[in-house]
């Protein structure tokens, strides 16, 4: 017999089983808003229909509305109901799913939501063996996380019997300054290992693909470089406009809303050099050092290597679209970029001179988000092409929709002579594995109570991100544009285009 | 039926079937393939639940797929044909499509089998042999077929005599066989609700109370029975606790009982379609349905290499099956 207790579950096997989930809390502030309506709950059923959580799981939302648990249980249910895209709601499961949600009513700024959630919390953790591991979800308006990390440290539920962690949604600030204090005033509560900054984007199974197949695959990665690597594009469009959101958007911007965070963690992942191990803190570390890489730019620069956008009103598919400024909420007069492209360089000895557009819009063409790595042609042009083509070799990761890896290159035209033309070979990430991929919230969130940070932005990937988008902010700010300057439903002014002409380069038209 | 196949003629009928494909429609058709899978069946086999099944594994795992059926005793005979089994992904125009190639084969044409799957294994991919006759695994051609397979899949639950078939598994997989018994992948569940009952702090920590395991099974489940024991004896010796295992008859299904000092009692049995878990006074009970091939062949087709955990349990369960047959009874 032993006489010390096992740290480790003997009955594991990684080959078959499923990561194995502690039980714990999550606690949701803001849980009467969108984000856990239409995402976060739909999230935690699925990952209960798939067994994923553990038995003792509980879920406490916050918010200001007064509810009971089951005023709280049968909204979320109508919640799963409207919002599960591909999973229908199972009643037995559903009932034991609902059993471990709560509900505490409370203004954020009031110290006895605080006590209230502390009394709660002590229950369940007696009641489900929650074993006092709490996952703290802040799902409100940004300028509220430092007061409920504040709220939650002064009630000392930022320790614990269990781990402790905290989740914030983006933006993280909206500067450099803005985004240091925040990480400060959270710090004062909770280790920087214990902040999970979400971006789904890098919770796509597309995203993680590309580590796969840079890292996996032992053919690609010698000509990942400026030897053999023309220029990167990066795109994440959009058909849609600002969808209500007018004011909140009016705020932010494509830049910082977009590229500050989601694309240039995607352009980080494509960029980054081999991490030694596949460890949380690993891959972290070639990422941040890629963004510290990103040379920051001048005022001159940002005016060559940058082009701010918005759109105007068109008509699409017979319909009448409004412009920016004529969405509610937003000012008629308003410099809001809502397109943004920028030349990025990369500072490091794989990348020096490669060129990495990064493009991102709302009301483009069409919505599409893929990475297209445009490889140097041959040196000699030995054959006819029939295209007009300049015969590039091009491989496109695209992330959403139709997930999947193509690659372009010229192959002979059958009959008689020697005339080439592009082909493409396909690679479809959902008709290859046929079986349902997690929604980036499921894996994001699983991901949060195993205490898997690697899909997560630490402190200095945010302060490097801001550390290249602010110079941009500075001078658009700056410089009155005159907007609008490119129709709903195009792809973007021709500025932008002018930008990638003067290196020789057009944009892709995905 | 013709005396023999010719494996040129089969490649030519399936290149044949992609011309014809690719000219219909404007989108083309993807021809996906991820391995060959050789699935070798008797007459008495349900011929149309076995084509539903396969139809519903390419999805999941694309793949050139041979059904080879096993026509019993006869003349030396061979024959085959060539189709294509295509889907429409929800939403998209374009056609995925996997070649199946159906070969039926007498006992006695049993040893020209390899020369004939040879050729129509794709190249650089995995072989995956699924073997659902009970008969061929005993027949002396088998070894030869299972040559060309880089991982063979069988079922000890189908045969006649559980623990025999075991001994005969640890046997081929001491030889070197890659093996895989559906036996085995009917348990995941079951092992993984055990495994999730140990993840609660409280519960691991009396780990070391664990006294006696006892497995009870019921028709077609000695074989798991056995498995199942041999994995909690090797979990728990891994972590240090020596428990005496029993494992008898009696049980409708399959039920497992853990049993220590201090009073611990762990227990998981089947009721209809549930797992009922009981940690002490405490049950919880989850979903589980019936394992259907579809769903333990898909659990299967996942996995690719060497499965360390099951040839660990296969020698002991083979270990206590002798030795629990050797105890006076």
């Amino acid at each position: 017999m032993l006489d010390l207790m096992p740290n480790e579950n003997p009955f594991q096997d990684p080959l078959r089983f499923e990561r194995q989930v502690p039980e714990c809390v999550i606690v949701i502030f803001g849980a009467n808003g969108d984000l856990t309506k239409r995402k976060l709950l739909p999230a935690l059923y699925r990952l209960a229909f798939d067994r994923r959580l553990a038995a003792g799981f509980a879920v406490v939302g916050i918010s200001r509305t007064p509810m009971s648990d089951d005023q709280f249980r049968d909204k979320m249910r109508e919640s799963v109901e409207q919002f599960s895209e591909d999973t229908k709601l199972d009643e037995e499961v559903w009932s034991a799913f609902a059993r471990g949600l709560y509900y505490v009513a409370g203004d954020i700024g009031d110290a006895g939501l605080y006590q209230r959630l502390n009394q709660k919390l002590g229950a369940i953790e007696t009641e489900r063996h929650t074993g006092g591991n709490v996952l703290f979800y802040l799902s409100t308006q940004p300028s509220q996380y430092a007061e409920i990390a504040h709220g939650i440290g002064a009630a000392g539920m930022g320790k614990g019997n269990g781990w402790r962690r905290l989740v914030v949604e983006k933006p993280f600030g909206h500067d450099l300054a803005s985004a240091k204090e925040l990480s400060n005033r959270l710090h004062e509560v909770f280790d920087e290992s214990d902040v999970y900054r979400i971006d789904h984007y890098l919770g796509k199974e597309t995203v993680q693909n590309i580590l796969a197949f840079r890292f996996g695959n032992g053919i690609f990665e010698p000509l990942w470089n400026r030897r053999y690597i023309n220029h990167v594009q990066i795109t994440g469009a959009e058909s849609i406009g600002v969808e209500g959101r007018g004011a909140y958007y009016q705020e932010a911007g494509a830049l910082d809303d977009m590229i500050q965070n989601h694309l240039l963690q995607v352009m980080a992942t494509v960029a980054m050099e081999p991490s030694a191990s596949f460890r949380a803190n690993s891959v972290r570390d070639e990422r941040s050092k890629l963004l510290r890489s990103i040379r920051p730019m001048t005022p001159d620069e940002v005016r060559q290597n940058a082009v701010p956008g918005q759109y105007g009103p068109a008509r699409i598919g017979g319909q009448d679209v409004p412009g920016f400024r004529q969405e509610p909420g937003v000012d008629p007069n308003s410099q809001t970029n809502t397109y943004a492209a920028v030349t990025f360089f990369v500072d490091n000895w794989r990348w020096a001179g490669v060129p990495f557009y990064v493009r991102t819009g709302k009301r483009l063409a069409k919505r599409v988000s893929e990475i297209a790595i445009q490889f140097n042609s041959a040196p000699l042009h030995l054959f006819n092409q029939d295209s007009g083509d300049p015969g590039v070799n091009l491989l496109i990761l695209r992330i959403q929709p139709e997930e999947g890896i193509s690659l372009k290159f010229l192959s002979k035209r059958p009959g008689s002579g020697m005339t080439l033309r592009p082909v493409s070979m396909d690679f479809n990430y959902g008709s290859s594995f046929g079986e349902r991929s997690p929604s980036a919230y499921e894996t994001l969130l699983l991901d949060a109570i195993v205490g898997d940070p690697t899909l997560y932005t630490r402190q200095d990937m945010v302060e490097a991100s801001w550390s290249v988008v602010e110079p941009i902010q500075n001078v658009w700010r700056e410089t009155k544009s005159e907007f609008p300057n490119y129709p709903a439903g195009s792809w973007g002014p021709a500025a932008a285009d002018v930008m990638l002409a003067r290196r020789g380069h057009v944009w892709r038209k995905p | 039926m013709s005396a023999t196949v010719a494996p040129d003629k089969i490649l030519k009928e399936l290149a044949a079937l992609w011309t014809q494909e690719g000219k219909l429609g404007e989108a083309g058709v993807l021809r996906a393939c991820s391995m060959t899978l050789l699935v070798m069946s008797d007459a008495t086999d349900d011929a149309a639940a076995l084509g539903e099944t396969i139809a519903a594994l390419m999805p999941q795992h694309p793949a050139r797929s041979i059904l080879i059926r096993l026509s019993g005793d006869g003349e030396r005979a061979l024959s085959e044909r060539v189709y294509q089994q295509c889907w429409k992904p929800f939403g998209q125009r374009q056609q995925i499509c996997c070649e199946q190639i159906e070969i039926t084969a007498s006992d006695a044409a049993l040893a020209d089998l390899p020369s004939v799957l040879l050729p129509l294994i794709v190249a650089d991919l995995p072989v995956i042999l699924w073997c659902r006759s009970p008969r061929l695994t005993q027949m002396p051609e088998f070894r030869d077929i299972a040559k060309v397979a880089t991982r063979v899949v069988i079922d000890s639950a189908a045969g006649a005599n559980a623990t025999d078939t075991i001994r005969r598994i640890a046997d081929a997989v001491r030889r070197g066989m890659v093996l895989a018994d559906l036996a085995w992948t009917r348990l995941t569940r079951w092992r993984e609700t055990l495994s999730r009952v140990f993840e609660n702090r409280d519960t691991l920590a009396r780990l070391s109370e664990i006294q006696t395991i006892k497995v009870t099974y019921g028709p077609g489940y000695e074989a798991a029975a056995w498995y199942f024991a041999a994995w909690v004896v090797n979990a728990l010796a891994q972590a240090g606790v020596m428990a005496t295992a029993a494992v008898a008859s009696g049980a409708p299904t399959l039920r497992l009982e853990l049993a220590g000092t201090s009073g611990l009692r762990v227990t998981l049995a089947r009721e209809e379609d549930r797992l009922v878990t009981t940690v002490d006074d405490q049950s919880n009970c989850t979903h589980l349905p019936v394992a259907s091939d579809y769903l333990i062949m898909r659990e299967e087709l996942a996995i690719m290499c060497r499965d360390a955990v099951f040839e660990r349990t296969l020698a002991s369960a083979a270990q206590l099956a002798v030795s629990s047959s050797s105890q006076p009874q």
